[in-house]
């Protein structure tokens, strides 16, 4: 609500003013802000190269307008679900045009993957009073195979001269996924090249509906505290198109390939803490933790902390450590023993529905230039340790001689800046 | 007195208006610190001297003793006491610029010191806006009534002085006149100005905008076991029971807050029902 207005221009008119310089957070004008991620995985995985760019309006009136402009330039190889095996294994590429050959003992990639994304984002944000914002997002990403739309809205309430916020959002998105060579049937096998394929639907789709609500307190002239839930629903076509499962025999070599399935539901909550405190008059210390778990069976934990060390007037240094761990979807297998695939609604080979821990170290580095530019750089490790989980006990012997759960390395670089007025 | 800030900047500090002053000015130039801050001292001491009801010398003092003859006021007096009449709709009467002569019944030192019915009625005789002319420019009181700008003066002297200083130069300052404050912009490197609130952990960003606070943490008395804050009620002459201890609004204008937290506290345990209904942003010390 808005404050009393006559109030308001009694009080003007008694400093011999017509209307209010009206109170603003942010100066007005233009600000932009660009960053690029370089994303490199170990042993010739995935590459990523990842510009980013953010152009801010900010109006007298506390309006606010943010575009944003990604692409995404993907290259390398990524795991197709497949196990390894003790002979070179064939894969049909997934247009039913090609093969590629992986060596024995190799966990297969898929090194036909290749990739640009475009997303675009624009958002409004408009103050109802001088108490309430509301923000309204529309957003859009479409790759070679897949275009995603969607849009949100978060109303926020401050209280307490601004020491409380409250805020509610919800965002819906409709993805449309157009997969090179149709959507195969779940838990289907994999054709050989050139071998006639069973119709497939050339075009699936997803809807994902977030609503999440979120508290932040000033809990002291240095600290505060956010705590945040959110619930998230995806129905549709939520498989990968293009990952498989090994079909084995007791003995853990693959019999024939087919393709993932997985519910046509899922249901996530999340519930997300943050503590923020200002030590020594000079820096911050963030920790958090975010607590996940969907009806899939996958219950995630992230503690999350960085300490920013503004060692000079105009540079700072940033440590960060991050650790992760994930338990695997119900569906989650390895691989699959002869015939199981018949028995069974579902399942996923992909290994970012297994079990695994993560950790991230990373430092970052800024500096404020004397007219006023700030710029920073950061170099992040990235190790994923899989946990061995769904394994077919039959076949456990078998699989045994095989690292089914490699580790994931990863090097992340980032760099950017920001201009404005 | 000029002295340099460990966050970088001056501060500017004088004594007026029974208040610590100070104004904050984010720059490395010490002259022009020393000049804004002159410019602001200034400022108060001419709004203290020209409506201070404890000189025989100024506007007040003629009004004062005006015996029922009707006196004229110049424009910047006329726009003070418009904002005192339309704070007197917006209270209800609570608030009243005749109201001051009840002061001097009242002793708010903690202690249970009660004025008896009779004292009160016969100073509220003297009391009552409704029964003053006023026509925007000429002012005429019965015998006996008086005016005080004491409610509003200081924070029109952040709001007057702030827009002088704006007007000077173009360097972010804050200006606190005893706790009530504005400030022209966020700090030079995009911060906001971080004021803390008397007897609180609550701190305040400040950009742009002011903030008063009207609270009774000291001045208070207690009667038959409830608080009654220093601040007096004109339709009864009495001070409002069981109002928060402190309240402190955020207002575009010194002046609004101030008014805005003052009404509040004369609302009593329904400041904060009131505070809702004007759209104010606040933070009550309970």
């Amino acid at each position: 609500m808005q404050l009393n207005p006559s109030l308001n221009a009694a009080a003007l008119a008694l400093l011999g003013l017509s209307q209010a310089s009206a109170a603003a957070d942010a100066v007005p004008g233009w600000t932009f802000e660009g960053a690029t991620l370089i994303y490199s995985e170990a042993d010739g995985r995935v590459q990523a190269a990842e510009p980013r760019f953010r152009a801010t309006r900010n109006w007298d009136s506390g309006r606010s307008l943010s575009m944003g402009l990604t692409l995404d330039a993907l290259t390398g190889a990524s795991p197709n679900g497949a196990a390894p095996a003790s002979t070179p294994q064939t894969f049909t590429t997934p247009s039913g045009n090609g093969s590629y050959t992986i060596a024995a003992g190799e966990t297969p990639l898929d090194d036909t993957f290749r990739d640009t994304r475009v997303a675009l984002d624009a958002s409004l944000s408009t103050p109802l009073g001088r108490r309430n914002t509301l923000t309204t997002t529309l957003f859009a990403s479409n790759e070679y195979d897949y275009l995603s739309i969607g849009a949100g809205a978060t109303i926020a309430r401050d209280f307490n001269l601004r020491n409380t916020t409250v805020s509610f959002g919800v965002n819906v998105e409709q993805d449309r996924i157009e997969p090179v060579g149709g959507a195969p049937q779940p838990l289907s096998r994999m054709p050989a090249e050139g071998e006639p394929r069973a119709s497939r639907e050339a075009s699936v789709s997803k809807t994902v509906i977030d609503v999440l609500a979120s508290f932040t307190q000033v809990l002291s002239p240095v600290s505060l505290v956010t705590l945040t839930a959110s619930l998230s629903k995806s129905d549709g076509y939520l498989s990968d198109p293009y990952k498989l499962l090994s079909v084995v025999g007791a003995d853990g070599e693959p019999l024939r390939y087919v393709y993932e399935g997985r519910p046509d539901t899922r249901l996530k909550q999340a519930l997300y803490g943050e503590y923020k405190r200002f030590v020594y008059d000079r820096d911050a210390w963030t920790i958090s933790l975010r607590l996940m778990s969907d009806d899939w069976g996958v219950f995630s934990q992230t503690v999350d902390t960085t300490y920013r060390w503004n060692f000079g007037a105009r540079d700072h240094l940033e440590p960060h450590l991050r650790y992760y761990r994930q338990s695997e979807a119900d569906f989650y297998r390895a691989a699959l023993f002869d015939g199981e695939e018949n028995q069974i609604g579902e399942a996923s080979a992909d290994p970012r529905l297994g079990a695994f821990d993560a950790i991230t170290v990373g430092l970052k580095y800024g500096h404020t230039t004397r007219g006023g530019l700030p710029w920073w750089v950061r170099l992040e490790g990235y190790t994923q340790l899989g946990r061995s989980a769904g394994v077919p006990a039959e076949a456990a012997d078998g699989l045994a001689k095989f690292d089914l759960e490699p580790e994931l390395t990863a090097v992340l670089f980032t760099t950017g800046f920001r201009f404005g007025r | 007195m000029l002295s340099r800030l460990d966050e970088g900047g001056y501060a500017f500090r004088f004594q007026a208006m029974a208040s610590p002053c100070e104004v904050l000015i984010d720059c490395d130039d010490a002259a022009l610190a020393a000049r804004l801050g002159a410019i602001a001292q200034a400022e108060a001491r001419r709004i203290e001297t020209k409506w201070s009801r404890y000189r025989s010398d100024n506007l007040v003092h003629a009004i004062n003793t005006a015996d029922g003859a009707a006196i004229e006021v110049d424009e910047e007096t006329a726009r003070l006491i418009d904002y005192g009449a339309h704070l007197y709709r917006l209270s209800e009467a609570r608030f009243d610029l005749t109201s001051g002569v009840l002061r001097r019944l009242w002793r708010f030192d903690g202690t249970e010191r009660w004025v008896d019915a009779d004292a009160v009625a016969a100073v509220l005789a003297r009391v009552g806006w409704q029964r003053v002319r006023w026509d925007g420019r000429r002012l005429q009181m019965e015998p006996q009534m008086e005016i005080d700008f004491g409610g509003i003066g200081k924070e029109y002297a952040v709001d007057r002085s702030l827009a002088l200083l704006a007007a000077a130069a173009a360097v972010p300052v804050l200006v606190n006149y005893g706790g009530d404050l504005a400030a022209s912009g966020a700090r030079r490197d995009g911060r906001p100005w971080q004021v803390g609130i008397l007897d609180s952990d609550v701190r305040i960003q400040l950009r742009q905008g002011a903030v008063a606070t009207s609270g009774s943490a000291y001045r208070y008395l207690t009667h038959a076991g409830r608080r009654y804050g220093h601040l007096l009620d004109a339709r009864s002459g009495y001070p409002v029971a069981d109002a928060p201890r402190a309240i402190t609004v955020a207002a575009p204008t010194c002046s609004a807050a101030g008014a805005l937290s003052s009404l509040a506290l004369l609302h009593g345990a329904d400041a904060c029902r009131f505070l809702e209904s004007q759209g104010a942003d606040y933070h009550v010390l309970p």
